[in-house]
């Protein structure tokens, strides 16, 4: 049986699914231990979203396995779902509430309910000022809205986090707050799988990158301890040719 | 406070922030007390309108004694003029469903002439009231409640899908979420449409057990709509997509249905109207005149043969061939009275056969047939007019054929109406069929909602 504590945060191991005769996934296999930051680069259609998809448990694979912290999202979606937070891309929380009132509803649906300080600090930690904190999301940009759902997946406090472009839609110094966020969140061992576009914003922050090419990982890379983290150059190139998009 | 209560509490506060659901709810409450206002000013006003008639009877009744009754007294002059008050008081839950009671009488004054052309004598409606049709609480959740219903459910799934917060609302361990979401509205629904209903109850003082059924039927008529709701609402990817199609169904099933099938059962049920019952009736009676008296005697005594021997009289004119003549009138279409009810009868089972479909058609059955306001209410009404023109007819015989004086004691015999005991109950198996149709539908829809947050979530 395996260990909850022990097992890596997140275990894909020959995932395959297809959409009608259409395969999306095609023997993908991924792991993502925890206080790591992993960033899966593929270009449209390579698989990205549906590899989140798998984990999260909306879809059932046509054959391999998806494990979060151990257990199975598909046969025990409650409690791998209590694992993890999910910040999709382009997320947009209810309007007429506050950014405050946005995070105590998704806390309270999620079963994870805080103090009001605990949304405070979360609130706080991706840069909201205290006037936004109060106003409603009507009234918000795209990269308030990102921070307002960022701050809910800090403030659930769980072992995974899973972002689906986070950065899109932010601006630079948002984008260098919210690295440091994640670096936060790895130092306090949480697993975050981060699925973007943003080379740029990979090579910051990942600890691997993975190039998702066809349903599976075509390559992965392990950031150096010493001298820059990756060359970049070398991956702006292996991108280019995965992701098919002119150099 | 738990976990549930605080998830139940948040979910209200969504719901109320959202402007258009709290005005389609305040809309709800308002029409819904509007419509109880309505039905009570109604029902206040045709018990007005009897206490108003019992006071002139009186004054008549007094009138008619001292120009006919005394020692010299003749009973067929104090029948003649003597007009006797019937009345259908309104029955305690008729403010909440008026049903037949705007269009068909409620007073009647009878006499011992002949019975069909009494009873028709009124049978005209207003048209400028059939047209519209009444605003009472039972026309409020029958075609109103369901906009509600629409407004508040349509758009369960795909307007989270369409803000961009579907997948994240899923991917939360939480459960429950649709349930909360639908329960809410359901509720609150309810609570529009029912408060203003249990205040009216109080106010005209109507039974608890029977207000709690019909809350009971507008819960039964609300799973469906909300059913249906969640059935459309899942099968949709756009919520204008599910808008459009659940008016269209809203269309459908409380307009266009319902007004086909009737015309289908008024075309193969065919009825008379009852004033034709009063014109055939009149044609006996002044055909009565021109044929010899030893006629009509004659099918007098078909049916009376107690009378036979005591027929004949002096002079031209008397009461007893003049009642006879009027007796005779309304035997001879007693054959087509028969063939009219037996019709209406048909077309109440038919109509009440549809319900068993149309849940809209049901629940407006059940709901007349509990406030005692349809057709067989009324037709109740008319037998019990007739039942008592029979008494009245027993009462005057003796004094016509045994030519007896008509004094103030006499006077005082004359038999007085009884209202009939109104108050439906509701009818059985109606209302299973509501129940069975409404939860089958509920049932479809929460699982049809249940797979289509899964299958959105997953896109």
């Amino acid at each position: 049986m395996t260990n909850i504590f022990t097992a890596p945060a997140i275990a894909i191991d020959g995932l395959h699914h297809s959409y009608g005769a259409n395969p999306v996934l095609r023997g993908l296999d991924l792991t993502v231990q925890r206080g790591e930051i992993y960033a899966l680069l593929g270009g449209n259609g390579a698989g990205k979203s549906t590899t989140l998809s798998a984990l999260l448990g909306f879809l059932r694979p046509c054959s391999g396995s998806v494990r979060v912290c151990g257990t199975d999202p598909v046969a025990d979606a409650r409690a791998a779902r209590s694992q993890m937070a999910y910040v999709p891309e382009n997320v947009s929380l209810y309007e007429h509430l506050t950014a405050r009132e946005n995070i105590g509803y998704f806390l309270a649906l999620a079963k994870a309910e805080r103090g009001g300080d605990a949304i405070e600090a979360a609130l706080s930690a991706v840069g909201l000022t205290q006037a936004a904190k109060d106003k409603r999301l009507s009234g918000f940009s795209k990269g308030m809205r990102q921070k307002v759902a960022i701050a809910l997946a800090l403030a659930r406090d769980v072992p995974v986090l899973l972002l689906d472009e986070p950065t899109s839609g932010l601006d630079p110094r948002a984008v260098l707050e919210f690295n440091r966020l994640l670096d936060a969140a790895r130092e306090r061992e949480v697993a975050v799988l981060m699925v973007t576009h943003d080379l740029v914003s990979a090579v910051d922050i990942a600890d691997r990158i993975g190039f998702l090419s066809e349903g599976k990982i075509e390559e992965e890379q392990t950031a150096s301890t010493a001298g820059p983290r990756f060359d970049l150059n070398a991956l702006h190139d292996r991108y280019t040719l995965v992701a098919g998009a002119p150099a | 406070m738990n976990h549930s209560h605080s998830l139940w509490r948040a979910e209200a506060s969504l719901l109320l922030r959202s402007n258009r659901n709290v005005l389609a709810l305040i809309l709800l409450l308002v029409l819904s007390a509007a419509s109880v206002w309505s039905g009570i000013v109604q029902v206040q006003d045709q018990r007005a309108t009897i206490e108003r008639v019992e006071r002139e009877q009186v004054r008549d009744l007094a009138a008619v004694e001292e120009a006919n009754a005394g020692p010299e007294g003749e009973a067929g002059y104090n029948a003649y003029y003597a007009f006797m008050l019937t009345q259908d008081p309104p029955p305690p839950l008729a403010f909440a469903a008026i049903g037949q009671r705007d269009l068909q009488p409620y007073v009647l004054r009878v006499r011992a002439l002949g019975l069909q052309s009494q009873l028709y004598d009124s049978e005209t409606y207003n048209p400028e009231l059939a047209l519209p049709g009444v605003f009472d609480w039972a026309f409020v959740l029958i075609y109103l409640l369901p906009l509600v219903v629409i407004a508040l459910g349509h758009d369960l799934v795909t307007a989270e899908r369409e803000g961009g917060r579907l997948r994240l609302l899923l991917s939360l361990p939480g459960n429950g979420l649709w349930r909360r979401r639908v329960g809410l509205r359901y509720t609150a629904v309810l609570l529009a449409i029912g408060l203003p209903l249990i205040i009216g109850a109080m106010i005209m003082a109507a039974p608890a057990v029977s207000i709690a059924t019909m809350i009971l039927i507008a819960a039964l008529y609300s799973a469906f709509w909300f059913g249906l709701a969640m059935l459309i609402g899942g099968a949709t990817r756009a919520s204008t997509t599910a808008a459009a199609t659940m008016i269209g169904c809203w269309i459908i099933l409380t307009l266009i249905l319902p007004t086909l099938a009737q015309a289908v059962i008024a075309r193969a049920v065919p009825v008379a109207k009852g004033v034709d019952l009063t014109l055939a009736q009149r044609e006996v009676v002044h055909h009565g005149w021109d044929v010899p008296k030893e006629e009509t005697f004659a099918r007098f005594f078909v049916n009376h043969p107690e009378w036979r021997g005591q027929e004949e009289f002096e002079g031209r004119f008397h009461w007893k061939w003049y009642y006879a003549m009027h007796q005779v009138g309304d035997e001879a279409v007693a054959a087509d009275v028969s063939a009219y009810r037996d019709s209406l009868k048909k077309r109440e089972t038919m109509t009440k056969l549809l319900g068993y479909v149309l849940p809209g058609v049901g629940t407006m059955n059940v709901l007349h047939r509990m406030a005692d306001t349809d057709i067989q209410g009324q037709l109740a009404y008319q037998d019990s007019i007739a039942a008592f023109h029979t008494k009245l007819r027993q009462f005057y015989y003796p004094y016509f054929f045994e030519e007896q004086a008509f004094d103030h004691s006499d006077f005082a015999m004359i038999p007085r109406y009884e209202p009939r005991s109104s108050g439906g109950t509701p009818p059985t198996e109606a209302l299973a069929a509501l129940a069975f149709l409404s939860l089958l539908v509920l049932a479809l829809g929460s699982r049809r909602l249940l797979n289509a947050g899964r299958e959105q979530g997953g896109r």
